[in-house]
């Protein structure tokens, strides 16, 4: 394929996946202004939902209905735990999205030299016995790749942070809130340093400061300390989270990596559980699960799998 | 083996610690607002007022103070190890350490710490270097910062060390049935006055209770208890039960730590290549373990 193809394909992708945005938040839309409000009124007293219904029927209401940022209660409010909607392709099989590699750009020689040189336990390019995913050493997963996985996290929002609980390897990260600048010349982390601010009713957390060890997905994309990682935080309706991941790293990938939004449930009453990845639980659960026989998963993509 | 001794005085260590809170946590601020000598002997007076007044409201219970249900903040341990202005390890105090079960001997003669008596290079197998996570109550014990943050029905505790967080659930609720055993284990906590007790119960047998070796077994009912002194104060105390490792429960006397206002924690994980590099070029720079404790 050359590259002018990729190009098309890739634009063909983004306009069908804008699509499917709009289809997503209209539906939201609509869901989140009737069910929670009818419970509500329920409780009322006859003269408020008297009045409440002076208002409901009043000529303002079209102007309300029309979707104004900050309208819903918990439009600036994304605490909470939040698990992955199973997306599956057409045929039964769950899908890691958030982090599209249909949607990836060219790589750059150095980010070709590292996806290379990456044999991951998953996807076409397994090679059963070598592979070397940094989480095989128990190495953290970090953001992008803490955001795809299949495992739930939770949000929790304090004056001037928002702190995220990871349940993959008991991670937590904290995003600053409080309008501080990115840092000049940050020291490279594998979390990197996050701010964060609210446009419109969307969570908006830039991030700099990465290393370049781990992948930025399950498949062995690459990510060098030049990332500029953007993540936009819409609580669409009460119960769903819409988060969509941009990739900006010019040492990988000759151009962004814009991928199409994922969404993920409020599961209330959840709590994030312990789970560590420690080296021995974790060359035992590589022998035993993923390769059961020594021979290793099936080469069509597959979730990257709880420990 | 070390003896191991029986510390009776514990409550006057704790005095100790309040004394020189009280005269340190009092003064120094004190002092540090007024540059100039001169100054302060012209305001020696009201001084001596302002003391008389504090005395009189050191005997008033502290749960009147602002601060002392407010346990927020950057903490770092007081330097007041073995090494004067180095912070030692002894949240967890094994001089105070009472006598060992069979099991818990058993343990204690398998682990082959890094740092102490019993340290033999090259046969360390601290389950810290290979990066498996440090859990309460060494956790707490070990000389790095660690932050809390206090939420609605929850109390968060973020640790540089390993990059580990912790949450004690203050929303009432009991501690669970039969948990299962984790390695930072399930944790509860209350305000009884001003102090904040956190209970935690169904830990693993993997870790150590100290750097020493000291065992923990999945028996371990740890009893943490949190008091905010003054405003750059905390006090904390750790009470190990664990009748499957010890025969008595452990009480350590009190330890300090400090507030430390801009500090953020910082990323520090544990990356197993790191560690081995780390190994070899600081813990054991010509093949020889760091001087121990005692």
């Amino acid at each position: 394929m050359t590259e002018v193809e990729e190009v098309k394909e890739v634009q063909e992708i983004k306009e069908a996946e804008e699509g499917k945005q709009e289809h997503i938040l209209r539906r939201a839309r609509r869901s989140g202004f009737s069910v929670p409000l009818l419970p509500k009124l329920l409780l009322f007293p006859l003269p408020l939902l008297l009045l409440l219904s002076f208002f409901y029927f009043s000529p303002n209401l079209p102007a309300q209905t029309t979707p104004s940022t900050g309208a819903s209660p918990w439009s600036h409010d994304l605490g909470g735990v939040w698990m992955p909607f199973p997306d599956k392709r057409e045929n039964g099989e769950p899908v890691i999205s958030g982090i599209e590699e249909k949607t990836r750009p060219p790589l750059t020689p150095w980010g070709q030299a590292r996806f290379d040189a990456a044999i991951p336990f998953l996807g076409p390019r397994i090679q059963p016995g070598k592979e070397n995913n940094p989480s095989l050493l128990c190495e953290p997963e970090a953001v992008p790749k803490s955001l795809i996985l299949p495992n739930p996290f939770e949000i929790v929002q304090i004056p001037g942070r928002v702190f995220m609980f990871f349940e993959e390897f008991h991670l937590w990260r904290t995003i600053w809130t409080d309008g501080r600048a990115l840092p000049k010349n940050p020291d490279p982390t594998y979390l990197g340093y996050s701010v964060g601010k609210w446009e419109g009713d969307t969570l908006v957390v830039e991030t700099i400061g990465f290393n370049d060890k781990p992948w930025v997905d399950a498949y062995g994309n690459p990510r060098s300390e030049q990332m500029h990682l953007t993540e936009r935080y819409r609580r669409v309706d009460h119960d769903t989270l819409e988060l969509s991941i941009v990739i900006d790293d010019p040492k990988a990938y000759t151009k962004t990596w814009i991928s199409s939004p994922r969404r993920f449930k409020f599961e209330p009453g959840w709590e994030i559980g312990e789970y560590f990845c420690t080296v021995d639980e974790e060359q035992d659960y590589a022998g035993r699960i993923r390769k059961p026989a020594g021979g290793g998963p099936s080469a069509a993509p597959q979730p990257d799998l709880k420990k | 083996m070390q003896e191991v001794k029986e510390v009776k005085d514990i409550g006057k260590v704790q005095d100790k610690n309040f004394r020189r809170l009280r005269r340190g946590g009092f003064s120094v601020p004190l002092f540090s607002h007024f540059p100039s000598f001169h100054l302060l002997r012209s305001l020696s007076v009201s001084i001596l007022v302002f003391s008389a007044t504090l005395h009189s409201q050191t005997t008033q219970p502290a749960a009147s103070a602002p601060l002392s249900h407010d346990l927020s903040g950057v903490w770092m341990q007081y330097p007041d190890g073995d090494i004067p202005g180095i912070p030692g390890m002894n949240a967890v105090d094994d001089r105070t350490r009472p006598p060992l079960t069979p099991w818990g001997k058993e343990k204690f003669d398998a682990a082959r710490p890094l740092v102490g008596p019993r340290a033999v290079p090259g046969e360390e197998n601290n389950p810290a270097l290979r990066c498996d996570p440090d859990g309460p109550p060494k956790l707490l014990n070990l000389p790095n910062p660690f932050e809390i943050v206090q939420i609605p029905g929850r109390m968060l505790m973020f640790f540089e060390l390993e990059h580990i967080w912790r949450e004690i659930w203050m929303d009432g609720r009991p501690l669970p049935k039969d948990p299962d055993p984790t390695y930072l284990g399930y944790s509860v906590g209350r305000w009884e006055g001003d102090t904040f007790i956190v209970e935690t119960i169904g830990f693993n047998d993997k870790l150590w209770d100290d750097s020493f070796g000291n065992p923990r077994s999945d028996q371990t009912q740890l009893t943490e208890r949190y008091r905010r002194l003054n405003e750059n104060t905390l006090e904390l105390q750790i009470i190990i039960d664990d009748p499957k490792a010890y025969t008595k429960p452990w009480v350590s006397p009190p330890k300090l730590h400090k507030l430390e206002r801009g500090w953020e924690i910082a990323e520090w994980f544990c990356v197993l290549d790191e560690e081995a590099a780390y190994d070899k070029v600081v813990r054991k720079p010509a093949g020889v373990a760091p001087a121990g404790k005692k």
